[in-house]
């Protein structure tokens, strides 16, 4: 019993970070019917961001995320603007996914030629810290990239709730022609939501570098595990992404401790097998479009 | 009435190669209520959205007092007083009723004024003031379109432009939306209105225009329009009423 109790700990922690890294594909996805796969190698970019501002100016990694943050909404709102605006054909949906696919191979390249591919960990003194709560042993990392996932995934619901950009958002998602006709600028909308979407990979993904040890090639992993977080949730729905997450960080931490490790990844593409036979609009999903 | 508000001219517009409008001529008066019938097809949605904004036109003209708005973006029409409420439902179902009215407004920078018009549309239409924290998506399908009305008229519009608005609701619901429209037009504003169901669409205007294969084929006052024997063959499956 204690060691389940350990795991759903270690789960709800990660799936905390998990839900960061999805909000922005599940934003991304409402907004435009683009699915981003270039969203892992976006985390591991943040990642290898972060671990170089560690390693090479001495930056805490998680106050790093204040720098790498800005950074890449600016490369997101550039990729819009280049790559996605110029699909917006009849087949821009389906264009889209081998464009972003090719963003991914292309940052793994430079990344491979920039790093290597050896495995790379950011290191900060409380990598190895951990506190005993009632027993059980929570480590300091997981706590912090807990938090701050809660903080940033707080402000962007804030966002979308409270402020003329995220009314301009929901509309977007919930009816794009209805939002065009009462004067929302869709094109400003997209190359935003698409910014903000890479901006939470890229804090998720300094997160992600003290936690797990990462190479360019990591974002195949991370990918699958977050298209199965989103569709799980709902494509298209912020809180169904963070529900989901937590269900599957709790799963793949489960299985790892009491089962074994090797079967821990398992979890999530059972989870996509089945949601896609028996609801593929997800938990909170809805069969046309989605509401953030 | 009298003064020219819309005129279209010789406007073609279409999706992708294709063209739906052939050709389209039409003026629409101030402060009246001109409504386009026609079969499935003949080009009535297309030249509403070709004057909002969401069609551009490939050729010929289309003018707002004079001003040339044929080719501009929705919000550059919007900025103009021309508002479009779509056949299909567009209210946003996961927003509150009162959240979907003040997404009417969204091009206004002025809070005040957006305050002041939702406050005045909450007295018009009682549907906003009562179910204001309903989700939209709850409301049954003539409430929606009452709401979509009342969203429309957040912009003080010169021109609405409405798109088979009954489509879809009972006989109840569709008589409260025409009176709705009668109503709105009787307080100064101009519609131009698509109609599948005929009868009722002409009853209320003043002016009427039958569509066919992307062009205008005939032009008349609603009631000359009803008591018109092709137009009644042809559009209201019945003989036109004997007017004596």
């Amino acid at each position: 019993m204690h060691l389940l109790v350990q795991a759903v700990i270690l789960g709800i922690l990660i799936g905390g970070v998990y839900a960061l890294m999805a909000s922005g594909l599940t934003l991304v996805f409402g907004i435009m019917r683009v699915i981003n796969v270039a969203q892992g190698a976006m985390v591991i970019l943040g990642a290898y961001l972060s671990y170089t501002l560690f390693s090479s100016v001495g930056i805490d990694p998680l106050l790093s995320i204040l720098l790498i943050a800005p950074v890449m909404f600016a490369l997101g709102v550039g990729i819009h603007r280049v790559f996605i605006r110029a699909l917006r054909a009849e087949s821009g949906e389906e264009m889209s996914l081998l464009v972003t696919w090719a963003t991914a191979l292309a940052i793994e390249g430079v990344l491979s030629v920039t790093y290597t591919t050896n495995l790379r960990s950011t290191i900060p003194g409380y990598a190895q810290r951990s506190w005993i709560i009632l027993g059980y042993r929570v480590a300091e990392v997981r706590v912090f990239g807990f938090v701050i996932s809660v903080v940033i995934l707080s402000a962007l619901s804030l966002l979308l709730a409270r402020t003329r950009f995220g009314r301009s958002v929901r509309a977007t998602v919930q009816n794009p022609t209805s939002a065009k006709l009462l004067g929302v600028d869709a094109d400003r909308v997209s190359a935003l939501g698409f910014g903000i979407g890479i901006s939470t990979a890229a804090a998720a993904g300094a997160v992600f570098g003290i936690i797990y040890p990462f190479n360019p090639g990591s974002h195949y992993d991370l990918i699958s595990r977050l298209l199965s977080i989103v569709v799980l949730g709902g494509l298209g729905s912020l809180g169904g992404a963070v529900v989901a997450a937590l269900l599957l960080g709790v799963g793949e931490s489960v299985v790892a401790v009491m089962i074994s490790p090797s079967w821990s990844s398992f979890v999530f593409f059972i989870v996509l097998i089945v949601i896609l036979v028996f609801r593929p609009q997800g938990l909170f999903g809805v069969r046309e479009r989605g509401a953030l | 009435m009298g003064t020219a508000l819309l005129r279209l001219q010789g406007v073609v517009a279409g999706y992708g190669r294709g063209d739906v409008l052939h050709g389209v001529d039409l003026t629409v008066e101030e402060g009246a209520v001109t409504c386009l019938i026609g079969p499935n097809g003949a080009g009535k949605s297309t030249v509403l959205k070709t004057v909002s904004g969401l069609l551009r036109p490939k050729r010929g003209r289309i003018t707002l007092l004079g001003r040339d708005i044929g080719g501009l973006s929705p919000q550059a029409v919007l900025s103009h007083g021309v508002v479009h409420v779509p056949q299909e439902r567009s209210l946003f179902p996961s927003m509150s009723v009162w959240d979907n009215v003040l997404m009417g407004g969204f091009v206004l920078r002025d809070r005040a004024v957006v305050r002041r018009r939702i406050e005045h549309i909450a007295d018009r239409f009682p549907i906003v003031a009562n179910r204001r924290h309903e989700r939209a998506g709850s409301l049954s399908g003539g409430e929606q379109k009452i709401v979509e009305i009342a969203r429309a008229l957040m912009l003080d519009p010169v021109l609405v432009l409405m798109d088979e608005p009954s489509t879809g609701l009972d006989p109840r619901a569709r008589q409260l939306v025409f009176h709705t429209i009668t109503e709105i037009n009787e307080g100064g504003r101009t519609v131009l209105l698509v109609e599948q169901n005929a009868r009722s669409g002409l009853a209320i205007a003043h002016h009427g225009a039958v569509m066919e294969s992307g062009r205008v084929r005939l032009e008349g006052t609603g009631s000359s329009l009803l008591a018109d024997p092709e137009v009644a063959r042809l559009f209201l499956g019945a003989a036109p009423a004997n007017r004596g």
